[in-house]
């Protein structure tokens, strides 16, 4: 390396032929040396793998830390005001899941809930104890708020099984005054029972269900982010040669820079990845069938995917705002994409399609599968061969670095943009 | 954006506000990223977005049963879940562990298991049991799997309760009426199809236009305040009120885009009228712009902005409570996002046009969002006044250079 002290100049068109002189290894080692220094002069690429990752999934986990929907108002209008309507709203209050909320006039709870102050109204018809004892068929009106889906369908079930347990009570009793022997009034009540279970997720836990997309896919923002800004980096640099000898020129040793790249952020993200699962599976201890380490071994493929991707923005629009913002576009909806709230066989085919571009969507069924259904080894790396797709772009990336790279360092030989602060704040 | 010097002679002079909004407009035309960000970010989110949910509802989810009766009844029972809307049933196994790994495999996302000896039970006079499984890892699938389920067993059921009471020498009315004692009428308001789309869009195309109109506003900026330019030449005030016009300008039209015409195309019910939609709209957009102003004075590099934002959009998808009900998210957190514009925007525009609340009832979030408009505006008069300051320092000492 010492070879390497004259003028910038002419050893930046020296370098390539004499880097094969150099190991391969001292040159990473070199290139992994000079992406640290780098890293640690960027308060923002530092930001991105220190406190903003952990500051975000404090706060999503903190967001859905409730976990089980509870104590949802429903607005209760009782016209009736006799003892089975009585009864009905303490029916709704021992489910844990509504907290009924007194109105006495329909209309002022009609705009409670057009202002979503409470989520349902259960409305008791005058007479309606009356009209039930005389043989009449009185209508109970429940209205919820489908407008906030998750609230209004989870309200739905559980105001239509509270009332529906209390009315079997009244329906009972009825029977025992028909002279009905009591062991047989359950079951003629209720002659098929039915047992609902929630399978891989019992209490219906929404920490277990939405937390970890959601934090997956900050996750792959967080790495898609860190590895543009590292790559952007390079557009910005002098073609110089730095003291230890590597050239800040972009064509010169992209490649070996961007292995560099990968191996200083493969085990950052990797860190930041299985502290997710650390976080989610050890510390909140949620349920979990399969094995952490063939998770972190998938995260390990989503990350490289993710890296792939970048690359081949970068390659193609060369210029940092352009890069970050194609990413963003990119990478922004991926949640909605990965079929946890919606699923995934009920998109549109197009949709379908696009979800492919998407690590995070390959990797998330693999998450499921692991955490839900326990697979193991085979199962998931047989799941990994969906991201064929992926390898199959490396060698289109390396054509087009080839041909527009050097365009690039061409144009940038002309204006250098020296003014290009290292600093943000 | 770099201005030659003979027009900045001429702005020495005091350029009206009009001259200064046509030179922001030119500023962000002209600049590609923030072109990109604006027409084609909301452009094309407005496809990309609401795609997946485009089926609305989940329909004829596999279902996978174990039949340990083979009776009858029991075949009768499958027909009634087959002919659910909701499930589709794709098989019969001998044993549950085998319908679960039928599950694991993703070819079924429920089970049913029908025990032996369901029908003579049934007739005996003896209770049964029937179970259901659903994959709960997905939520709505589950959802639709046990509504299906539930429904076809309580039909079942009924069935069977009135063949028996007939036997018992009930009157068929009679009998009918003793099962049905009470009607309950369950109706869902405000998204009468249960649709996703009617339940995701409203609230995700107004946050699309908040993040869009911050990331303009901040590449704007963040170019800027290093170089000299326009900027300096008009005092603060004027410059904020001139770049938010320019941005009010664009996304006037944007705005009428996303709640006039793609508010229809994605079937999402409207109850308010046109004038008030636009006078709830009006403060937010000012907010927002404003607010973009003066977060675009906290960076000079044009590449954070929308770095920033990326990051913060989701958590303010889920804290702005259309998503999980703002009763269950920590008290602190509902605090902190409330001086968001989009938080309070999003509630109020739901709570007016999809849920038809009167005006007064949503006047307080809208005269919150005035104030935001009136906090974010005297910030950016400061943070422009600080990023002029620095600059001129900055000139000062290379001078001294």
């Amino acid at each position: 390396m010492t070879e390497h002290t004259t003028d910038a100049q002419t050893v930046d068109t020296l370098s390539e032929p004499r880097a094969i002189d150099v190991s391969f290894m001292a040159l990473i080692v070199a290139l992994v040396r000079r992406e640290l220094r780098a890293l640690w002069h960027d308060p923002w690429q530092l930001a991105l793998i220190s406190y903003i990752p952990l500051l975000g999934m404090l706060c999503l986990w903190w967001l859905f830390s409730a976990g089980l929907p509870r104590q949802l108002p429903v607005a209760i209008v009782d016209q009736d005001h006799s003892q089975l309507s009585r009864m009905l709203t303490r029916q709704l209050k021992a489910n844990s899941v509504t907290a009924p909320q007194s109105f006495t006039d329909l209309s002022s709870a009609v705009s409670a809930m057009q202002q979503a102050k409470v989520y349902a109204i259960v409305v008791f018809p005058y007479d309606m104890k009356k009209d039930l004892l005389t043989g009449h068929k009185p209508t109970i009106d429940v209205r919820y708020n489908s407008q906030f889906l998750l609230v209004g369908k989870l309200l739905s079930s559980q105001i239509q099984l509270s009332l529906g347990e209390g009315l079997q009570q009244v329906a009972s009793l009825k029977q025992l005054a028909t002279g009905t022997p009591k062991s047989q009034v359950a079951v003629d009540l209720n002659p098929v029972k039915s047992q609902t279970t929630a399978l891989f997720n019992r209490n219906n836990n929404y920490i277990g269900f939405l937390v970890p997309p959601v934090l997956v896919a900050l996750w792959q923002l967080l790495s898609m982010l860190a590895m543009a800004n590292s790559l952007n980096r390079e557009l910005h640099l002098a073609p110089v040669m730095q003291a230890d000898g590597i050239s800040d020129r972009l064509t010169t040793h992209f490649w070996p820079k961007v292995l560099a790249k990968m191996t200083l952020f493969t085990p950052i993200l990797l860190l930041q990845g299985g502290f997710i699962i650390a976080g989610l599976y050890l510390y909140l201890a949620l349920p979990m069938a399969g094995s952490l380490v063939v998770l972190l071994f998938a995260q390990l493929a989503m990350l490289l995917a993710i890296w792939i991707l970048v690359l081949l923005i970068f390659v193609l629009m060369r210029d940092s705002a352009r890069v970050i913002s194609f990413c963003t576009a990119l990478f922004a909806p991926a949640f909605a994409f990965m079929g946890i709230t919606f699923p995934t066989h009920e998109m549109p085919q197009l949709a379908q399609w696009w979800r492919l571009i998407m690590p995070s969507s390959h990797y998330i069924e693999s998450h499921v599968s692991v955490v839900s259904y326990g697979a193991s080894w085979p199962y998931v790396a047989s799941q990994m061969s969906s991201y064929w797709g992926f390898i199959c772009l490396f060698p289109v990336i390396y054509l087009l670095a080839r041909k527009l790279l050097p365009m690039t360092v061409n144009l940038n030989a002309v204006s250098i943009d020296a003014a290009m602060p290292a600093k943000g704040q | 954006m770099n201005l030659s010097n003979g027009e900045h002679s001429n702005m020495q002079l005091q350029i009206s506000l009009w001259r200064l909004i046509i030179t922001e407009l030119k500023a962000i035309i002209s600049d590609k990223a923030i072109a990109v960000t604006l027409f084609g970010g909301v452009l094309f989110y407005s496809v990309l977005y609401p795609l997946p949910y485009l089926n609305q509802v989940p329909t004829e989810q596999q279902l996978i049963v174990v039949d340990l009766d083979h009776s009858s009844l029991s075949r009768q029972l499958i027909r009634n879940a087959d002919a659910s809307a909701k499930i589709q049933v794709i098989g019969q196994v001998g044993s549950i562990t085998e319908a679960k790994r039928f599950i694991e495999i993703g070819k079924a996302h429920g089970l049913l298991v029908i025990p032996e000896g369901f029908r003579r039970d049934l007739l005996l006079g003896k209770g049964v049991t029937l179970s259901y499984g659903g994959d709960a890892s997905y939520f709505l699938i589950y959802s639709a799997i046990a509504e299906g389920l539930v429904s076809a067993g309580m039909d079942a059921g009924k069935q069977v309760q009135l063949i028996g009471m007939l036997a018992q020498g009930e009157n068929p009315k009679q009998a009918q009426e003793s099962l049905n004692s009470l009607h309950l009428n369950s109706v869902p308001a405000f998204n009468p199809s249960l649709g996703y789309t009617p339940y995701v869009v409203p609230g995700l195309f107004l946050l699309i236009l908040h993040q869009t109109l911050l990331i303009g506003t901040g590449i704007l900026g963040a170019g800027q305040w290093r170089h000299k330019g326009y900027w300096q030449q008009v005092s603060p005030v004027q410059l904020v009120c001139g770049r938010t016009l320019a941005f009010m300008l664009i996304y006037i039209f944007f705005t009428s885009f996303y709640v006039g015409y793609c508010y229809h195309w994605y079937n999402v019910s409207i109850q308010a009228s046109l004038g008030l939609v636009a006078l709830w709209l009006l403060p937010f957009l000012l907010a927002t712009a404003a607010a973009g102003v003066a977060m675009s004075t906290l960076f000079t590099r044009r590449d954070l902005p929308t770095q920033v934002l990326l990051l913060i959009s989701m958590p303010i998808l889920f804290v702005s409570g259309f998503v999980w009900p703002i009763a269950l998210i920590p008290a602190p957190l509902v605090l902190g996002s409330q001086f968001i514009p989009a938080v309070p925007a999003i509630m109020g525009m739901l709570e007016l046009n999809q849920m038809g609340a009167s005006w007064a009832s949503v006047m307080p979030k809208w005269l919150q969002l005035w104030g935001l408009f009136a906090v974010f505006f005297g910030l950016s008069i400061l943070g422009i006044k600080r990023r002029a300051k620095i600059l001129l320092a900055e000139a000062n000492d290379k001078r001294r250079v």
